[in-house]
């Protein structure tokens, strides 16, 4: 297969030659594939009878990202020959460029290059204004690039504009086929664009006269090929579709100056300029061999690795950089460097460490990886956004390999996307025991925070886990902690402690308080433990089985004293030690019958009502209805991180599901229920409910719930109002706020 | 591998935002993804509470996403590439734009680059409230840029009210609901003018109603507090409207001495060669001297108790980590007051420098010199002023000293009770902290 890309100036004919050229190729009996990178969306206008067909962009805009398919956004027109529009937005408005972008990552998902196209041929806008116009020059799609140009000054100012984009890229690469003369009849003409040939070391591929036969077969909705069969142009075209049928030769982009371009071959004389202004150059490019990202796991699979908000296109929650920046500096040997702006690393930083100074400040405790997170700004600026980013991101890596870490991860911010910095040609800066791995979060466009940990996890994995490591017996990974609750440290201890009496050690904790060594090995462990089996935790569950025939425990940290008693007892029997717990078991049972005998005169017969964005909450409920609490009604909200209610339990309370939070008032009057439990407590419900609140991660181990009870007997037995709340008239009275 | 990433300190963007929540009754929109906005409420709502409960069913999933501050337009790679028109409209007929004293919308980085027309959308929607809009706040540049040129932006936007000078009356220039202690500092500094008959007219901008904004030529003179936050913006007001600015030459009034000189400072440029006459006045300044006398009489009591029993704080070691206006004044205090020892004085990324040659004359003066040179991560201090961040990253690396919070990042206290390191309260609070911070054994 053969990819070809046309450039030119805005209006200068290369969408009507590029689908000439596309209907001379399949009467060559060729294959052909025309992308339209054009907000006008009328590329492929000539290859359909003149119809207009969804564009990427706007089937991007209101489709289910689970529901993409190819056939939806390629059609077919003139002898077969396949059609795609970008598409974009109106003049003016939003940026193009980013459209180019978009509609290409969303062809790479499809897998559009395993279809058998011999050409696919890219009818790009323009002149390279920015980075989001460049993706077809980009390596891994055009092998070819042809320059539309006539010979009007703007448009060989534009031809030599593109040449400058493309060495941008390819560097002394060969890669540019020639021009097309697009004549149209202007004087002195055919010698100005002879001489910027010449001075641009590049050959004529083909001439194409003005006739008024375009304008017919436009008319008619079809190409100058299919319209007019007997045309002598047909022949032109002919030409031109058997020599891309070859190997011509190719050549590198030698750009002119512009004061070559305006005095050699527009042959301007420029009156001397009163003042000496200095401008700034962008920067030359070292030359850098750039490798495409290895064959791997395919984490763009729209169907496989997305998250809850994508799939749902709920408004997004967080930026898929901060969710990986969150999860990858828990690579402690690491070094993350976020490509983009400092407020970007500034905003991950401080949430990052809000818990380690919180953990510190409350308990004591020193958290490694929430104080001091390896996370490093590229720091781009306003003349970086102009110009790219990739050479100071280059530079950053090469600071960052002085501290010697053991891998250097590259994410990237909504600027670097939009502005198009391709972090993938950083891999070639890998090392022997430092791998530089990209991340392609680009901001918030590749989605949420959690599409950003779920990038994070899949890429470190896909990169560093070792497939080959022999097992080690007794030992287990821990999979999916999450690293920004309160409780993570102490859970881990829980689970530690439940672990040791088995002799059953840790080998990675993916991705928390790791290190790059831990990953490699991650292999090791004949047993994984899913920390939380919420939609991500599931989504984790399923690639790790997927991908390395990870064996996982089928439930996840157990919370409460049922769900302790299973896994402990399903952890044993998998390591053939079921006879070491028992005596555990039975000293947590002893404890739990006791509490709720001690707890059950007081909350007996209490009505109980929950709402909450918990979609496990059994922990709880074991408790209560244990105690023989009477529930009134379980209202689930709609939450980010998960989908999916489960219980044990079903059929003996009621059940809302998506529960609509302005329910709550009327349903707190008609139920009157003595407890309410929610994620958040409110100061305007009746007093006489006592309102209070459940953690979104709970405390693993066999007392969760009983601690919840307590707390609720304690209160119910103070039965009092505090006297803070009846301040609240002062508040409204002198807060002016 | 050897390697701390020191805290990232807060960029143009966050300086754009706290310029504006700052401002009583304004909504501060982000025209933004969710994740520009989490931090920005997170932080505004904790420095300036207005909001009594965070229960979601006060803030809603769509602009709020649950956070009682900075609504957000939730762009998402479509709006990147189509606009953010419509989302822009539809947030504005939500919050009920025309409510607001003040309305005002900040683009994110990446929105920078899009070039939507968010004055044109925005003023079809609210042809008659006060409006702000920030296209591009910066990339990568310094917190105290992005909040004055924020300012200034306003200040040029709306009505000022020129009227009726009031004599003996100020602004308070450069102070942000970002610096650590504001409310304290605020209320010490405004106390102390009062003592000397001095009163404020305006504090910018820190919970400053719009009005109070409008009238700010009506003062006599703008003091600048924090120069870093409020030198550029005083410069601005001098050019537009010839307002004379004081700048105190020894950085912020902390410690005794300074605060002396600060406010003997501000009535030298306030009343000229001619100091007041007036019996009222003259009694009020020497309440302030009366005050500022037993405040240290309080200080000495203390210090010398100590210092008889251990000989402290005479060479105890510290490091600061700070802009250099700070740095200088808690150097002085530290150094010329309590007879400690500099360690390292080390200034923070992005800082404009204005008193490091002034600092570096102090520390020559007492062969001290070489604590600037010292990073704060390298020195072991007995005592460590610095933010929250730093603090604990010391502390992870196994340092032994007392950590004393002067900036945001908080290691996590609530301050119910306002508190400041300026003024006389704030030199008492300072000693109270260092005799408490210090190793007895």
């Amino acid at each position: 297969m053969k990819e070809i890309a046309f450039y030119g100036k805005g209006g200068i004919g290369k969408s009507t030659i590029s689908a000439n050229i596309a209907a001379a190729l399949s009467l060559l009996d060729k294959k052909a594939l025309q992308i339209g990178c054009d907000p006008k969306h009328d590329s492929t206008r000539l290859l359909l009878g003149g119809q207009q067909i969804t564009t990427v962009l706007d089937y991007l805009k209101t489709t289910n990202p689970l529901a993409y398919r190819l056939e939806d956004i390629l059609f077919h027109g003139f002898n077969g020959i396949g059609c795609i529009e970008a598409g974009g937005p109106e003049p003016g408005i939003g940026c193009a460029g980013r459209g180019i972008l978009s509609t290409f990552e969303l062809l790479n998902r499809l897998s559009l290059k395993k279809h058998t196209y011999d050409f696919i041929l890219y009818d790009v806008l323009g002149d390279v204004v920015c980075g989001g116009f460049a993706v077809p020059i980009r390596r891994e799609y055009a092998d070819e690039i042809y320059i539309v140009t006539s010979g009007e000054y703007m448009s060989l100012y534009a031809a030599n504009n593109i040449l400058r984009g493309i060495r941008n890229y390819d560097d002394q690469k060969k890669r540019v086929a020639g021009l097309i003369f697009n004549q149209r009849n202007i004087q002195k003409e055919i010698y100005r664009v002879e001489a910027f040939a010449e001075a641009v070391g590049l050959p004529i591929c083909g001439y194409i006269p003005r006739d008024e036969t375009f304008a017919l077969s436009e008319k008619a909705g079809k190409t100058l090929v299919e319209g007019f069969p007997d045309s002598p142009l047909r022949d032109t075209f002919r030409d031109l579709a058997q020599q891309m049928l070859t190997d011509i030769p190719l050549y590198e982009a030698k750009p002119l100056t512009d004061a070559l371009l305006e005095e050699a071959v527009l042959e301007i004389k420029k009156q001397p300029f009163s003042h000496n202004i200095a401008i700034k150059q962008p920067p030359i490019k070292e030359n850098t061999e750039v490798i495409i990202s290895s064959e791997g796991i395919d984490i763009q699979n729209p169907n496989g690795f997305l998250s809850k908000n994508i799939i749902s296109q709920e408004p997004l929650h967080g930026c898929a950089f901060n969710g990986a920046a969150t999860m990858s500096v828990h690579v402690k040997d690491a070094i993350v460097i976020g490509h983009g702006p400092k407020s970007c690393c500034h905003i991950s930083y401080q949430g990052i460490s809000s818990a380690g100074r919180r953990n510190l400040f409350e308990r004591g405790s020193l958290l490694p990886v929430p104080i001091a997170p390896n996370l490093v700004s590229s720091m781009m600026d306003e003349s970086i956004m102009v110009f790219g980013g990739i050479d100071l991101l280059r530079e950053k890596i090469q600071e960052m390999k002085k501290y010697h870490p053991k891998a250097i991860l590259l994410l990237s911010t909504c600027p670097a996307g939009i502005i198009g910095d391709d972090l993938s040609q950083m891999e070639a800066f890998s090392e022997p025991g430092l791998p530089v791995i990209p991340i392609a979060t680009e901001g918030n466009l590749s989605g949420d925070y959690l599409q950003g940990m779920i990038l994070s996890y899949l890429t470190i994995a896909e990169k560093l886990i070792q497939r080959d490591v022999p097992q080690i017996p007794d030992c287990v990974n821990i999979v999916f902690e999450k690293v920004v609750a309160k409780n993570t440290t102490q859970n881990f201890s829980v689970i530690k402690g439940l672990l040791e009496p088995l002799g059953i050690k840790i080998n990675c904790r993916y991705l928390c308080e790791t290190n790059v060594s831990e990953i490699q090995n991650f292999m090791a462990a004949p047993l994984n433990l899913l920390a939380h089996k919420d939609y991500m935790g599931r989504m984790m569950e399923k690639f790790f089985q997927d991908t390395y025939q990870a064996v996982f425990l089928d439930v996840p940290f157990p919370i409460g004293f049922y769900e302790s008693k299973i896994w402990l007892s399903k952890v044993a029997s998998f390591f053939g030690k079921g006879t070491l717990i028992n005596e555990t078991i039975v000293m947590h049972e002893e404890i739990f019958q006791r509490e709720i005998q001690r707890l059950k005169p007081i909350l007996k017969g209490k009505k109980l009502m929950i709402i909450t964005y918990n979609h496990q909450i059994d922990w709880i409920l074991e408790v209560a209805l244990a105690l023989e609490m009477d529930i009134v009604k379980i209202g689930i909200l709609n939450f980010s991180q998960d989908d999916l209610f489960i219980t044990r339990f079903a059929d003996q309370f009621p059940l809302v599901e998506n529960y609509d939070q302005q329910q709550r008032t009327e349903d707190v009057q008609t139920l009157k229920p003595d407890i309410l439990l929610s994620n958040y407590t409110s100061s305007d419900l009746d007093p006489c409910v006592l309102f209070d609140t459940i953690p979104y991660c709970p405390d693993v181990g066999f007392l969760s719930g009983l601690v919840l009870a307590k707390r609720w007997a304690r209160l119910l037995q103070l039965n009092l109002q505090e006297g803070w709340r009846k301040d609240e008239v002062l508040f409204q009275k002198y807060y002016s706020r | 591998m050897k390697f701390y990433s020191r805290n990232i300190t807060a960029d143009s963007l966050t300086g754009a935002v706290f310029a504006l929540e700052g401002i009583r009754r304004s909504a501060v929109i982000m025209n933004a993804p969710t994740g520009c906005k989490f931090y920005h409420s997170a932080i505004s709502d904790n420095q300036y509470p207005r909001q009594i409960s965070f229960d979601p069913l006060n803030y809603p999933e769509t602009f709020y996403f649950g956070q009682p501050r900075v609504p957000c337009t939730y762009l998402d790679s479509y709006d990147y590439v189509y606009g953010s028109k419509d989302k822009l409209n539809a947030l504005l007929d939500f919050i009920h734009g025309e409510d607001y004293a003040l309305v005002a919308i900040v683009n994110s980085p990446g929105a920078a680059l899009i070039g939507d027309d968010l004055e044109g959308i925005a003023r079809a929607k609210l042809p008659h409230t006060p409006l702000l809009v920030i296209e591009n706040p910066g990339f990568s540049q310094s917190f105290y840029k992005g909040f004055q040129d924020t300012l200034q932006a306003l200040l040029k936007n709306l009505p000022l009210v020129k009227g009726l000078k009031k004599k003996n009356s100020i602004n308070l220039i450069g102070i942000s609901i970002f610096n650590k202690y504001y409310r304290g500092d605020i209320e010490e500094i405004e106390r102390l003018l009062k003592l000397c008959g001095i009163e404020t007219n305006c504090v910018l901008c820190a919970d400053t109603s719009l009005d109070d904004l409008r009238r700010i030529p009506q003062a006599a003179l703008n003091v600048i507090l924090y120069p870093e936050l409020g030198l550029d913006i005083a410069r601005y007001l001098e050019e537009a409207y010839g307002m004379p600015y004081f700048l105190f030459d020894k950085g912020l009034p902390i410690g005794f001495d300074l605060t002396e000189a600060f406010l003997s400072g501000v009535c030298e440029k306030l009343y000229g060669d001619a100091l007041p006459t007036d019996e009222g006045l003259k009694d009020q300044q020497s309440s302030f001297t009366m005050e500022l006398e037993k405040a240290r009489v309080d200080a000495y009591l203390h210090l010398s108790r100590i210092h008889s029993l251990t000989g402290l704080p005479r060479g105890v070691t510290f490091s600061v980590e700070a802009l250099s206006s700070s740095l200088y004044a808690y150097t002085d205090f530290f150094l010329n007051y309590l007879g400690m020892i500099p360690n390292a004085i080390d200034h923070i990324k992005d800082d404009p420098c204005l008193f490091t040659d002034k600092l570096r004359t102090l520390l020559e003066k007492h062969h001290l010199e070489q604590g600037l040179h010292q990073s704060v991560y390298e020195a072991e201090s007995d005592l460590v002023f610095s933010n929250g961040s730093t603090i604990a990253q010391l502390k992870l690396k196994g340092h032994a000293f007392s950590g004393i919070e002067i900036e945001l990042p908080s290691l996590g206290y609530i301050d119910v009770f306002p508190k400041t390191h300026l003024g006389i309260k704030g030199s008492l609070l300072l000693v109270e902290q260092i005799l408490n911070g210090m190793n007895f054994s």
